[in-house]
């Protein structure tokens, strides 16, 4: 009982991914500033913008439906550290498993998205409901990419237990090789999950304000922000132990220090794409998944298919 | 609690997000703020990020000075932010109106709508000196005495309602531009 809630709120749960997705969020902002050739945040930047929201007066809109406003951050919050468990993350044992915690995983990264869409829909401003009905396109269009990017190594490895999976990938390394258009496939949606630049269509200030948070403020807002924070980590980390499985046979020190590198290159990654790239508007971001990613998804499903059936007698 | 509190000053320092607002200037005070945001001069090392939507700002922009039609405007967008929360004048004409200051169409300063924290002149304000102006409202914070509230200029005389701590009618009541108590930057 006391180990279960020290790992839910100490160790691999709510504190740690709380500093891990602080850190990251720096590790982005200053890259990014790097890029463009500026100094960039110091270090506390983001912790600083956090206690600042939460020490700020949150105002709830007459119009809105207060419940739902209230409530949205802290699902959006809880489905991510949730879906943290269930990852592997310097050993080839996650926290917990069974098998189809695969789908799980993905399905609880959904959560938060919905939670944005309802957020936005229920503060009952233009703007805000631009943004929600957005959210909502764009979740159509980069989520079935997704889907078939994650699902094709585990057609590889017969499983759908991402701890059996991670297994399967560290007996055999060079499989990971074939995996890498999904990786290139997963990396540009979960681009679309976090809703950065280029697909930054549902928060476009310069178009829409604030898109879904215009009417968030105060502490609602820092606990989207850390929630948004925590699912860069979770996602840079479900990539890792999908696609990037080395170095989980290797004790829990070195393999944390594998998990960090791993970590931070799908972070650095990320950010790249952020500064290379302008923002697309909504239908171009929809054709450009149907009809370009989602097709590179399927060829990877398709590839897996065949070669379990040529490696995996 | 003092630590809490000192914390929460220190990140209020350290993160001023800002929202910008043309309140009716020729232009120039706009893009000297757009160049202030550029990355040559990187205001994020500051942690100054621009927002779009006033309910996620902390310091509001003005530029220009408060035309008749702007005024309303001008004052619902500054009850939308929550508190704390800053003014800070741009330029000349949001100083104190500037060159057309007595026109029929102008108000005056900001402060003549809204209670501002800090006062950047200049015709229009070189970007260096609106990074000063802002880094400068938010160390005050920090120090023993209450940072520099410009009242909105009215000798007591002038005052519609008799000045200093009286109801201010310019804000619906809801807070006196006079009171620096009241302005939420105690």
């Amino acid at each position: 009982m006391a180990w279960s809630l020290f790992n839910l709120l100490i160790f691999p749960g709510f504190l740690f991914l709380f500093v891990f997705g602080l850190a990251m969020e720096f590790v982005d902002r200053k890259l990014y500033a790097r890029l463009q050739n500026r100094i960039g945040p110091p270090w506390f930047q983001p912790f600083a913008d956090f206690v600042k929201l939460a020490a700020k007066e949150d105002i709830i809109p007459e119009e809105a439906d207060s419940v739902m406003f209230r409530l949205m951050p802290a699902f959006a919050l809880a489905s991510v550290v949730t879906a943290f468990f269930y990852i592997p993350l310097w050993s080839t044992q996650s926290l917990f498993s069974f098998n189809g915690d695969l789908i799980v995983v993905i399905y609880l990264l959904t959560i938060p998205t919905l939670t944005f869409f309802l957020a936005g829909w229920h503060s009952t401003s233009l703007f805000s409901m631009i943004g929600a009905t957005r959210t909502l396109t764009q979740l159509f269009a980069y989520e079935v990419p997704l889907f078939m990017a994650i699902l094709a190594p585990a057609l590889l490895a017969g499983t759908w237990s991402l701890s059996e999976m991670t297994v399967f990938y560290d007996q055999h390394p060079a499989y990971a090789a074939f995996n890498i258009i999904g990786l290139i496939v997963s990396l540009i949606a979960l681009q679309g999950k976090l809703e950065r630049v280029p697909f930054d269509i549902p928060e476009a200030e310069t178009e829409i304000v604030g898109g879904t948070f215009t009417e968030y403020s105060g502490r609602f807002l820092a606990m989207f922000r850390i929630a948004i924070d925590i699912e860069a980590v979770v996602g840079a980390s479900l990539i890792a132990a999908v696609f990037l499985p080395f170095g989980l046979g290797l004790g829990a020190a070195w393999g944390f220090v594998f998990y960090l590198v791993k970590v931070l290159a799908v972070i650095a990654l990320l950010a790249l794409l952020r500064t290379v790239l302008a923002r697309l508007r909504i239908e171009q971001m929809v054709i450009f998944c149907w009809r370009i990613v989602a097709p590179a998804a399927l060829f990877q499903l398709l590839i897996n298919l065949i070669l379990s059936g040529v490696l995996r007698p | 609690m003092k630590w809490l509190q000192k914390l929460i000053t220190w990140a209020r320092i350290k993160s001023p997000w800002i929202i910008h607002f043309n309140t009716g200037a020729c232009n120039a005070c706009d893009i000297e703020i757009v160049a202030a945001l550029t990355p040559r001069y990187d205001i994020e090392r500051f942690g100054i990020l621009l927002k779009g939507t006033p309910r996620h700002a902390d310091v509001l922009m003005c530029s220009g000075p408060v035309t008749r039609q702007i005024r309303d405007r001008l004052v619902r967008i500054y009850e939308q932010m929550p508190e704390p929360k800053f003014v800070v004048a741009v330029g000349t004409c949001a100083c104190s109106g500037g060159v057309f200051k007595g026109c029929y169409n102008v108000k005056g300063g900001i402060d003549a709508a809204i209670p501002v924290s800090a006062y950047i002149p200049g015709c229009p304000a070189r970007p260096e000196a609106i990074i000063d102006g802002v880094v400068k409202l938010l160390t005050s914070l920090q120090g023993a005495k209450p940072a520099p509230i410009a009242d909105c200029g009215l000798q007591n005389a002038d005052c519609p309602v008799g000045g200093q701590g009286a109801a201010c009618p310019d804000l619906s009541g809801r807070r006196g531009g006079c009171s620096p108590q009241k302005a939420g930057l105690e």
